[in-house]
């Protein structure tokens, strides 16, 4: 559970920036190169860089290289992390439920 | 309720309302069945009644005993309804838990096969923790996630 609070922190860290929230949606549609990606926004090389390594060090895409080109990639399970936030929290609760159930009826704990 | 916050629960268990209620209210019963094996928890404190502490740790395979769960009762009543959160903690010190705070209401009826039993877990807004933390989201939570969902359900 910790471990999976911390990635959920580092998503939000991620996602809080209009910037990276744009490349995020961008990659949606498909793994993209570092060049084209960067042309989209005005800035810098080198601040566009600082966005995309946030990105890829909370694992919300990944980079990969190939000659001289680096290609963006969206990690789609990371991203359900945040979506899929409550529907962990009622699985947690689902699941304590049952072994709650599992205690209190077992007959042996309950003499 | 807000059904894109909060989370409800609700069980008939095969049990007398009173084995449910011990179930939750005896440490060393609680530290039987709180976390999935093999993890393992130790409850520190359960001080059950309005502004108690409930502090509990977590081992995961063997390692030491973590922080799990510093928390504070808001209402119990015997046999019939147990409230905690963890948005204020033990001491009621303001708190700022991860993944977000909570309030839980656990609800305890008889019920012809055993007890009906009912969790409302109601969460705060992941965001305001990020606000807190001055990460400035820009756009609400829900246009987030719902951006999230159009961008995974539009790609490949």
């Amino acid at each position: 559970m910790a471990q999976y609070s911390a990635q959920l922190d580092g998503v939000f860290v991620a996602l809080a920036d209009p910037t990276r929230r744009a490349v995020v949606r961008r990659l949606g549609h498909g793994p993209t190169s570092v060049g084209d990606l960067a042309r989209e926004f005005p800035m810098t090389l080198p601040s566009f860089m600082k966005h995309v390594r946030t990105l890829e060090s909370n694992g919300l895409i990944r980079t990969v290289k190939s000659g001289r080109v680096r290609t963006c990639v969206l990690n789609r399970e990371r991203l359900a992390l945040v979506d899929d936030w409550l529907a962990e929290q009622r699985r947690i609760w689902e699941a304590r439920t049952d072994r709650l159930e599992q205690f209190v009826t077992d007959p042996e704990e309950n003499q | 309720m807000n059904p894109d916050l909060d989370l409800a629960l609700e069980r008939i268990i095969r049990a007398p309302r009173a084995t449910v209620w011990r179930a939750w209210t005896d440490p060393s019963r609680l530290e039987r069945w709180w976390v999935p094996a093999p993890s393992r928890c130790r409850v520190d404190r359960l001080d059950l009644r309005p502004g108690g502490a409930f502090v509990a740790r977590l081992s995961d395979g063997g390692a030491e005993f973590v922080p799990h769960l510093d928390a504070c009762f808001l209402a119990v009543d015997e046999l019939e309804r147990i409230v905690f959160t963890n948005a204020i903690d033990s001491a009621w010190r303001p708190a700022s838990p991860a993944p977000v705070a909570m309030t839980a209401t656990i609800t305890l009826n008889d019920h012809p096969d055993g007890t009906d039993y009912r969790i409302v877990v109601r969460h705060g807004d992941p965001e305001a923790r990020a606000h807190h933390e001055k990460l400035g989201f820009a756009e609400g939570w829900g246009t987030v996630t719902a951006q999230l969902a159009a961008l995974t359900e539009g790609g490949q």
